[in-house]
């Protein structure tokens, strides 16, 4: 009877691991659908997101947005870097101007209706809960 | 300048300081040279690493200037570097080779040779996004390389001079000054008085120690070889005094010859024996040792030639001087050395005298004094040798027997027999001539030996004055009178024989054919009667 308990809970744990991986498998950069935009490098998503240049591949501006919840799985996914050197980055460009951060959204929702909203918006979701009407941009995958 | 070679030779602290600072100098600008080029490698180096190490403390922010192409942050991380004095410019050059920012110190200063690093964008790193590059200042550089160097020479010479200086200060302290001062000691040594060498202060174990020590041992050895010598030398002196003496006080003459039989030297029993007692003048012309025989002695020849020279000890008696004061001398001489010899010298003119007369007494009769049997042998045997020599020489021998001796002998007794036979000795004696020879063989046995230069008519005139002298009445002491008669025989070596034993023979029977012939006369051999013999 022990013995079938340990195996239960060794079971369990197992689980446990698994759902959550499979929880924070992909974060994947999402547009509106009706964008004309199909995909984007993993270099465009970078040069978009840290502010070198906020342009689409068919030339209309880009308009990142943050979302907070994901925003530390995000950038850690997409730089490999943490949020104070994210932070740390944007903290040495307040002064010059040439460059500004991401506009920021608290929740999913309302990031799903910024993108709803404006074609040319591009936001981070988990692949996971993947809204309606979105078109997927980029996968990235979260792989340690 | 030679007082200074003249110093430099003689005091060996400073060729050793000279010889030290030289070595220590060359191998120090060695050293310094190698010491600064390494130093001002590694200087190099410092600096390279100090702009590596600028570049990486920039390299962030200069990462996202370029990633952002912002020039405000370009130009804040060049301004930035500029501040540093080794960095003389600075510039970020994007990709397609424009400038992002470029700043450049305002001085005259000279460019190195510039660093390139490539920035990658600080989100993807194997993305260039641009180049930074900064130029060093080479003066700057240079004047840290040399303040790195000035240093390092600065406590290198110092450190070299100060080792150069300690060995100098040792040397002299352990070497120079020590042997000075045993150079000074030995001076003012007086080793004869058995004073030692001490070894200077701290200086006894060790090799300066050992120099003492040897050369005090050495003083020992010369000291004691010196006294030795002196104490030989002493005892030469002993045994040559005592020879002089013995030269001079000796009653032998000693003398030197040289090669040329030349008097060298002579002492004082030879100049009385030679020189009437003078001494032998060194200065005058040398006497030669064969000019001071009247007689006998060696010739120069003998004295002089080398096999007689090499011969040992030779022997010759000489006679010196003339009449009365005529001296025999015996003389050895024998060889010195080369070209040198000595002699001894014996005043043997008593001994020959004694022997002059030991000889004559042996060939005398001692009753008349006339000579005996042994001394007529004897003039017979110089005869026959004569005789040999000279065959013409005709020594004549009379042989004399008187008529009735024994009667005197019988009638008068012994004494008058010898009485007689002393006066007729005296007859004959008178009537012998210089070279004539008178002689008693024994008894009433009388011969006469004569002188080779007399006739044969003399011979005859001689023998009847014999005759004659004889025949008178001889007068004893006692006052009587005896007449006595002889018979005399004559032979006449060379004509009647030429053998001196022959000749005694012939006479003899001339002397009895004398007697049968009626006595009391002379009678010559016959040369028409034989007999036998």
């Amino acid at each position: 009877m022990p013995r079938f308990m340990h195996l239960a809970r060794v079971t369990t744990m197992v689980l446990l691991i698994i759902s959550t991986t499979t929880a924070r498998a992909d974060i994947v950069i999402v547009i509106n659908e009706a964008s004309a935009v199909r995909q984007i490098s993993h270099s465009e998503a970078v040069n978009i997101f840290m502010g070198r240049y906020r342009r689409l591949p068919n030339d209309s501006v880009a308009l990142p947005i943050d979302q907070a919840p994901l925003k530390a799985r995000f950038y850690r996914a997409l730089v490999q870097k943490d949020m104070a050197e994210i932070n740390s980055y944007w903290a040495r460009l307040v002064f010059s101007g040439r460059a500004s951060p991401p506009q920021q959204t608290d929740t999913l929702k309302d990031l799903v209706d910024i993108v709803t909203h404006n074609n040319n918006a591009l936001g981070y979701v988990d692949a996971a809960h993947m809204p309606p009407h979105m078109r997927v941009l980029l996968t990235l995958s979260e792989s340690p | 300048m030679t007082n200074i070679l003249r110093l430099f030779r003689s005091r060996l602290a400073l060729r050793a300081a000279a010889s030290i600072v030289a070595i220590v100098g060359v191998l120090g600008i060695a050293f310094l040279l190698s010491a600064v080029h390494l130093r001002a490698e590694s200087e190099k180096k410092i600096q390279q690493t100090r702009l590596e190490g600028l570049i990486s403390t920039v390299e962030r922010t200069a990462q996202i200037a370029c990633f952002l192409e912002d020039h405000q942050l370009a130009d804040e991380v060049t301004q930035g570097l500029l501040s540093n004095r080794i960095v003389r410019e600075a510039r970020l050059i994007r990709g397609d080779g424009s400038a992002l920012a470029d700043h450049v110190n305002a001085n005259e200063h000279s460019s190195g040779t510039p660093i390139t690093r490539a920035i990658n964008s600080p989100f993807e790193p194997g993305r260039q996004v641009c180049r930074l590059m900064l130029v060093p200042d080479q003066d700057w550089i240079d004047s840290m390389v040399n303040n790195a160097t000035r240093f390092l020479s600065v406590a290198l010479v110092l450190q070299l001079s100060g080792i150069g200086l300690s060995v100098i200060l040792v040397v002299f302290y352990f070497v120079t000054r020590p042997i000075s001062d045993i150079s000074q000691k030995l001076h003012a040594l007086e080793a004869e008085t058995g004073q030692k060498l001490p070894p200077p202060g701290g200086h006894h174990k060790d090799e300066i120690g050992t120099l003492v020590h040897s050369v005090n041992a050495m003083i020992d050895r010369l000291v004691s070889s010196l006294s030795e010598e002196r104490r030989q030398r002493l005892a030469r002196e002993i045994e040559e005094r005592r020879y002089r003496t013995l030269f001079d006080n000796v009653e032998a003459g000693i003398f030197e010859l040289d090669d040329q039989g030349q008097l060298l030297s002579a002492n004082p029993a030879f100049c009385r024996l030679f020189l009437e007692g003078r001494a032998l003048d060194l200065d005058a012309p040398l006497i030669a040792f064969t000019t001071l025989a009247s007689e006998g002695g060696p010739t120069l020849q003998e004295l002089t030639t080398r096999r007689a020279r090499r011969d040992g000890t030779r022997e010759w008696e000489m006679a010196v001087g003339e009449g009365d004061r005529r001296r025999w001398v015996n003389v050895m001489v024998s060889r010195l050395e080369e070209g040198r010899l000595q002699g001894v010298a014996h005043d043997i003119t008593e001994r020959r005298r004694a022997a002059e007369a030991a000889e004559k007494l042996a060939v005398t009769d001692p009753l008349t004094g006339l000579g005996n049997r042994l001394g007529f042998e004897r003039r017979l045997g110089v005869i026959d040798r004569y005789q040999r020599l000279h065959p013409e020489y005709q020594h004549a021998l009379m042989m004399l027997d008187f008529d009735h001796f024994k009667q005197v002998n019988d009638v008068y007794g012994h004494h008058a027999g010898d009485e007689v036979l002393k006066q007729i000795a005296g007859m004959l004696r008178a009537i012998s001539r210089q070279h004539d020879y008178p002689a008693r063989l024994g008894g009433d046995e009388f011969v006469l030996l004569l002188d080779h230069r007399t006739p044969r008519d003399d011979l005859a005139g001689m023998a009847q004055r014999l005759i004659d002298s004889i025949n008178q009445p001889l007068i004893l002491s006692s006052g009587q009178q005896v007449r006595l008669g002889v018979s005399i025989g004559i032979a006449v070596l060379g004509s009647d024989t030429r053998e001196v034993q022959a000749l005694v023979q012939l006479a003899d029977q001339a002397m009895y054919r004398a007697k049968r012939e009626g006595r009391n006369t002379w009678r010559f051999h016959d040369r028409n009667i034989t007999f036998d013999i």
